[in-house]
């Protein structure tokens, strides 16, 4: 047979990707509970994180995940931390690239954030990925809320220590992605006040919910 | 150049390692050197798995020579080397989460490391798979050896620390800029001026 003829090229290509492919899918099919079991962890992790619970190691985060009280297709959780009721939301809102997910905590009277906590996004990396950095991520711990929300803005680039201003220091070089955090967690707040969700997170709270 | 055709695994140890570097001399692999060189862990992972790729590919496409059309040689050759970086890939999933995160897209980028697809096509498309794995796996090495001494410079001097660990004293003020892609700019300019001074040197 013809190594360089038509018929033998198309055969050729047809095998030699159908067998990679087969293998592939049997790699996956092998991993694939143990990728979703470390992204559940990851999400729960965040939760905890978000509202001030410190967990480390998966072990850890599943337990005191288990002492939250939480309604996944809502995606809220309430617990008490430190003697104060706090709500857990998650979101996933558009970035400037993709979808940024993650976890927005705050106090029961919706008047201060208590943490936030980045699942996946796909922001740029260096820039608007620095979202995931702690020096972003705390600025939001106990900063208090204003009637409208709060405000991303670029200020000096190294964070804004003041809890009172309802303003977050943006990312320099990185301005859609502050504006996109900005809409995301002022959209929560909104979805937070709404009679329908606070029926839920009423329900939660009667479950307890103690970490 | 001139041992490019030596195939004795000795030759091609050293001619991967150093005289035909693949950063240092063929200026290959050059996006992944900048990208994932500020913290030695993240460094050791994703040239580890450059590595394997590169060997395994080599391996593979050195098998399958016989088999490949010419016209078709190229796709086969990325379609092989997909295959291993999408493994690669999957296991860190399972096995490393964290480091996978970090890594981010860079483990799927791995497919477009010109290291890999240069050694497929120049040595193990003429050559028997066992040396064609050992000159994949020393390729990777050569790669590994820089990347990993840009990222003792980038991790000491941007964060204070080795893999994690703190070396540097409390007061150290640390160089943001070497934590950022420019600096891997300048740390490889600096790196390859080195290296080729040196080589001169060997050779007069």
């Amino acid at each position: 047979m013809n190594k360089e003829g038509t018929i033998y090229t198309i055969v050729f290509v047809f095998i030699v990707s159908f067998a990679f492919v087969f293998l592939l899918s049997l790699t996956n099919q092998a991993t694939i509970e143990q990728v979703e079991l470390n992204q559940e962890i990851v999400r729960q992790g965040a939760i905890l994180s978000a509202m001030g619970i410190a967990a480390e190691g998966s072990e850890e985060i599943q337990e005191k995940y288990g002492m939250v009280a939480t309604d996944p297709d809502a995606g809220l959780s309430v617990a008490t931390v430190d003697g104060q009721l706090v709500y857990g939301t998650q979101f996933a809102g558009p970035g400037l690239w993709g979808t940024i997910e993650g976890v927005l905590a705050i106090t029961a009277d919706l008047r201060e954030i208590v943490g936030i906590e980045i699942v996946s996004d796909n922001e740029t990396p260096g820039l608007g990925g620095r979202i995931n950095e702690p020096w972003f991520k705390d600025q939001f711990r106990g900063e208090r809320v204003a009637a409208d929300g709060i405000d991303v803005t670029q200020i000096a680039g190294d964070g804004d220590p003041d809890r009172a201003n309802s303003l977050i220091d943006g990312i320099t070089g990185a301005t859609r992605t502050s504006d996109s955090m900005e809409a995301i967690v002022n959209r929560e707040l909104q979805r937070l006040q709404s009679v329908e969700i606070q029926q839920i997170l009423r329900s939660l709270e009667s479950q307890g919910g103690d970490a | 150049m001139s041992d490019v055709a030596d195939t004795r695994p000795g030759a091609i140890l050293k001619n991967n390692l150093w005289t035909n570097n693949p950063i240092f001399m063929q200026i290959l692999g050059i996006c992944s050197a900048l990208a994932v060189t500020n913290l030695l862990t993240n460094t050791a992972i994703m040239t580890l798995g450059v590595t394997l790729v590169t060997g395994f590919s080599s391996l593979t496409v050195s098998l399958l020579k016989k088999f490949i059309p010419r016209k078709v040689r190229m796709i086969v050759q990325t379609l092989i080397i997909a295959f291993y970086v999408i493994i690669v890939d999957l296991v860190l999933k399972a096995f490393l989460p964290e480091i996978s995160k970090n890594l981010g897209p860079y483990v799927g980028l791995i497919i477009t490391n010109c290291i890999i697809m240069g050694r497929a096509e120049a040595f193990a498309q003429s050559n028997g798979p066992v040396v064609s794995f050992w000159d994949g796996i020393t390729s990777g090495l050569g790669y590994m050896g820089v990347l990993m001494m840009m990222a003792v410079f980038r991790e000491l001097l941007g964060f204070g620390t080795l893999f994690g660990y703190q070396i540097m004293p409390a007061a150290f003020v640390r160089w943001t800029i070497m934590v950022m892609p420019p600096s891997a700019f300048f740390l490889l300019g600096l790196f390859i001026w080195a290296g080729k001074t040196m080589m001169r040197g060997e050779k007069t």
